[in-house]
């Protein structure tokens, strides 16, 4: 079974400070650890889970700057055999449409039995990467998957939807799934385990080689950003203090005052 | 003349040798077996007299033995020295046969008088082991039918020994068996007449239990009796580290060392008893995984192996019988109270090191909340916050000098991950700023710029990441030129001097270590010592020390902070049922600390529980880790009333009325 997983780099932001630039156009990003993207991360995980079961091999592709060749090298570390990388400056800040359009043209008719990645990433959030790539290739899409099995003459793949409800779908082979955070637990990547992959052969693409050149980035998009703000600060909290059940009798006057209780 | 007839009474000496060949292939072949497993990567490491003294001291004597139980140490004594004195025997006999005859007359006489006290002996202790196992049930000895087998084989070899001994002098004896008192005595139980019949009888049973145990040796417990004391040596010098340099396939799943902790182990269970995690009812006890590492790599790493037939036997046994369980290696807080209580020094903590090596190079069963606090180690040089930048948000207004950033001094305070981010931990770091200050002692830290120095990564088996900790943090000190470290954990201060100084024989950097590191709590004393740090005032309490297991067992240090409590004036000091080098772990290190296991117990209550004995109101400990699980432990065990918990500088300030470092209670 030959498996494509797609994988980003992002910067780690749920705990970080942020700040914005001054411009107000992205943010600052000196301070900011880079890592792959966390749904990508579960999309890996499951592509080598697959082959360590049923055989093949999975290539794991990324697009970014130089930086994020190291999503690549963690991705062969977990166990993938092969790494693509859209390597260009360039491709930064381009919409998802291009960046598909990419990722088509650096596969080049390569063909898989089944392509996997996040259902949205970190950063953009846009959820779109995966659904553009299965239109594009013309492959049956599952999204937002929880649990996929392989069965005879395809896949059955569990989506999560709205209110805890669990939908359980079969697609044919090849195909294409985004996958849900928790679907498994990813392993750990030793700091040894990536130093071994160190030496494996990368396939790069930049924007050139593509005949992309000036068709990608900011300039090219469909979407431009106007302006990055952090959420408005609050009034401030009302901290309730006194016994126990006064301040229960108080949270719960509160509540009901603003319509939370009737 | 009084002398040994060999072969009295024995007419087919043939089958006896042949019996002995057989018994001696077997005893080779076991032997082959088991150093097979020890030979790769096996290094003499040079010999050392010192070590060996020290090595033949825990082995004939039992020195590590009669520690904390005496009765054991009798009873390995006695067993010892009768089968030793026997073996003698044997060898001088054997001699006299083959080679000179000189045991005739009086020479003669004397020695079967002494082997008659050796077999004695030997007895005594067998009968010494048996009742301690069954009658007194010792809780710590275990009671499967191997158990009983080897003490009642060696009881049987001696006691047919005296019984054919006896036949023969009731069938011949001449008055100077005398000598031979026990057998001489015996010698009533035969009638004259069916004497002869009776000792060949028995001649025959003795030789064939003799020699069934020589054939047995290599496959029973009684192998201690020669992986032990090569243990005893080897163990002296440090477990080296991993070679991180070797390509995969060099990589070996255990090195020798772990071969020979895993054969010395006489399941005697001391372990088990000092364990922490054990007592508090986890999975993991080090005698059993130590025991089951040795069936999993006999039956791997078997000789036998190479032979097809036994090979699919042993793989097929691998698979069928349940071997090592990984798992249970996370549970292990690295305390050591298990070496320390080793009487033949075996190393469960090393061994459980390697598999933990294992699991995180593997990485699948790397438990969540652990793989998490590396991520974050890798990434952010703490466990604790994914941010940078926060190490030196507890020194805000303290004005610190700044070695990282040039500014010159003496002494660098190595603050830590734990104390410089956990609010509860900081308090230490302000209460030893404040006394150093108060003690004239110039120093700085490396602010915001201080890494971690690869403890953690280092005890949860993260090879790679603690290299690239310890290369980072080597350089950064190099670059500065600091020569004198004071750490706030016993945990840095441990990785900083013996951890580096491991790395540095690795790679075959000599000359002295660039920079001494010293633990607080050895500053103090040292302040204290000199004069400079003095207690006009004092504290009037009643006072217990919870010993840090990396600064009482790992760095041997017991003295430096009861030192500083007994210099304050009013401080009562008493210790808890376990002190010192035979401290009960509060359950924080190893790693512990950032992770969760399912049916965790309750180790700091234990230790809590032990200091309430006491009658102290104060538990004072010298580590962040202790520091926050027994301040957690107490909160959450119900001791808030009862007990404080406090660092020892928040101890020293308080006696000092300085303000910024004190912590009243
Ligand atoms: S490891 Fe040491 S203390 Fe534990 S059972 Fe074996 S010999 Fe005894
Ligand atoms: S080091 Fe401590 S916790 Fe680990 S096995 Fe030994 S006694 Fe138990």
């Amino acid at each position: 079974m030959e498996i494509l997983v797609l994988a980003k780099q992002v910067p780690e932001t749920a705990e970080a400070d942020l700040e914005i630039t001054r411009d107000g156009a992205d943010l600052e990003r000196d301070d900011l650890v880079y890592t792959i993207n966390e749904w990508d991360n579960y999309a890996v995980e499951e592509a080598v889970r697959l082959k360590e079961a049923h055989g093949g091999a999975v290539t794991v592709l990324t697009l970014g700057d130089e930086e994020s060749e190291d999503v690549l090298r963690r991705g062969l570390a977990m166990g993938c055999d092969q790494a693509i990388h859209l390597n260009d400056e360039t491709f930064l800040g381009s919409d998802p449409a291009t960046v598909v359009q990419a990722m088509v043209k650096a596969l080049g008719g390569r063909r898989f039995d089944l392509i996997l990645c996040g259902v949205q990433s970190a950063d953009q959030g846009q959820g779109q990467t995966g659904v553009l790539l299965a239109q594009a290739l013309d492959l049956p899409y599952a999204s937002l998957a929880v649990g996929l099995k392989l069965v005879e003459g395809g896949l059955v793949v569990t989506r999560e939807l709205e209110a805890n409800t669990l939908e359980e779908v079969a697609l044919p082979l090849p195909a294409l799934v985004t996958v849900q955070s928790g679907i498994n637990q990813p392993r750990y990547v030793s700091i040894m385990g990536i130093r071994k992959v160190r030496g494996m052969a990368i396939e790069a693409h930049d924007a050139d080689g593509l005949d992309l050149a000036g068709q990608v980035g900011p300039a090219a998009s469909c979407l431009a950003a106007r302006r990055l703000a952090l959420p408005e600060t609050g009034a401030g909290a009302e901290i309730l203090s006194g016994g126990l059940d006064a301040v229960c009798a108080r949270a719960a006057g509160i509540i009901r005052e603003k319509g939370g209780l009737k | 003349m009084p002398a040994r007839v060999p072969f009295w009474n024995i007419e087919a000496a043939w089958l006896f040798y042949l019996l002995t060949a057989l018994a001696l292939a077997v005893f080779g072949l076991g032997l082959a077996i088991n150093l097979a497993r020890w030979r790769p990567g096996f290094t003499w490491g040079g010999f050392s007299a010192a070590r060996l003294k020290a090595t033949l001291a825990d082995a004939l004597l039992g020195r590590r033995i009669w520690r904390g139980d005496a009765s054991a140490g009798l009873m390995h004594a006695l067993i010892l020295l009768g089968f030793l004195g026997l073996f003698l025997a044997t060898c001088l006999v054997a001699i006299d046969h083959y080679l000179v005859s000189f045991l005739h007359g009086r020479l003669y006489l004397v020695t079967s008088a002494l082997w008659e006290i050796c077999g004695l002996v030997l007895m005594a202790g067998l009968v010494w082991a048996l009742i301690r196992r069954y009658l007194q049930r010792v809780p710590r000895l275990e009671r499967r039918p191997a158990d009983a087998l080897l003490p009642a084989w060696l009881l049987a070899i001696a006691l047919s020994g005296f019984l054919v001994e006896a036949a023969r002098i009731a069938a011949s004896g001449a008055a100077w068996e005398r000598w031979s008192f026990l057998g001489w005595g015996l010698s009533g139980l035969f009638a004259p007449a069916s004497a002869v019949a009776a000792h060949a009888v028995l001649w025959w049973t003795h030789a064939a239990l003799s020699l069934g145990l020589i054939a047995w040796l290599p496959f029973s417990r009684l192998f201690h009796a020669l992986a032990a004391p090569v243990n005893l040596y080897f163990q002296q010098e440090p477990h080296p580290l991993a070679d991180l340099s070797l390509a995969p396939d060099q990589v070996r799943e255990f090195s020798h060392r772990h071969f020979l902790t895993l054969d010395a182990c006489t399941r005697c269970g001391r372990c088990v008893e000092a364990c922490p995690s054990a007592r508090a009812g986890e999975p993991l006890a080090p005698r059993g995984f130590v025991r089951d590492a040795r069936l999993y790599t006999r039956l791997k790493y078997n000789l036998l192996t190479k032979i097809p037939w036994f090979r699919r036997r042993l793989r097929q046994e691998l698979t069928s019988r349940p071997t090592i369980d990984p798992e249970q290696a996370w549970y292990c807080t690295t305390c050591a109270a298990c070496v320390e209580v080793c009487p033949v020094q075996a190393s469960p903590i090393e061994l459980i090191r390697q598999v933990r090596s294992a699991l995180v190079e593997q990485g699948s069963t790397v438990p969540p909340l652990l793989a998490q606090s590396l991520e974050r180690l890798a990434k952010y040089q703490n466990p604790w916050l994914a941010k940078k930048g926060q190490k030196a948000a507890w020194a805000k207004g303290l004005d610190l000098p700044d070695l990282a950033k040039g500014d010159p001094a003496e002494l660098l305070y190595f603050v830590g991950c734990t104390t410089s981010l956990d609010t509860r931990a900081q308090g230490l770091a302000r209460g030893l700023t404040a006394v150093l200050a108060h003690c004239g002692v110039a120093f700085g830290t490396l602010g915001k710029a201080e890494p971690c120095c690869g403890d953690i990564a280092r005890r949860v088996g993260e090879n790679g990441l603690f290299e690239e900790q310890r290369e980072d943090l080597s350089g950064l000190l190099a670059d500065i030129g600091v020569r004198e470290v004071v750490t706030s954990s016993p945990h840095c201060h441990r990785t900083l001097s013996h951890d580096y100084a491991l790395a540095r024989t690795r790679d075959g950097v000599t000359g002295p270590m660039p920079f001494r590191a010293r633990h607080y709590s050895q500053v103090l004393a040292e302040l204290v010592e000199q004069g400079r740090l003095t207690f006009p005032t004092g504290l009037a309490v009643r006072a217990t020390f919870h010993d840090p297991c990396y600064l009482a067992r790992h760095s041997r240090e017991v003295r430096a902070p009861r030192r500083v409590l007994a210099a304050i004036p009013g401080l009562e000091l008493v210790e808890m049922a376990d002190h010192g080098r035979n401290g009960l772990c509060c359950g924080g290190g190893g790693g512990r600390m950032w992770h969760e296991l399912p049916g965790q117990g309750h180790l700091a209550r234990a230790r809590l529980e032990q200091a309430m004995a006491t009658g102290a109101a104060l538990v004072v400990t010298a580590c962040p880790l202790c520091l926050i699980m027994l301040e957690d432990a107490r909160k959450a065990g119900g001791f808030e009333d009862r007990l404080a918990v406090r660092d020892l500088n928040e101890v020293v300030c308080l006696a000092l009325g300085l303000e910024g470092g004190a912590n009243p209670f």
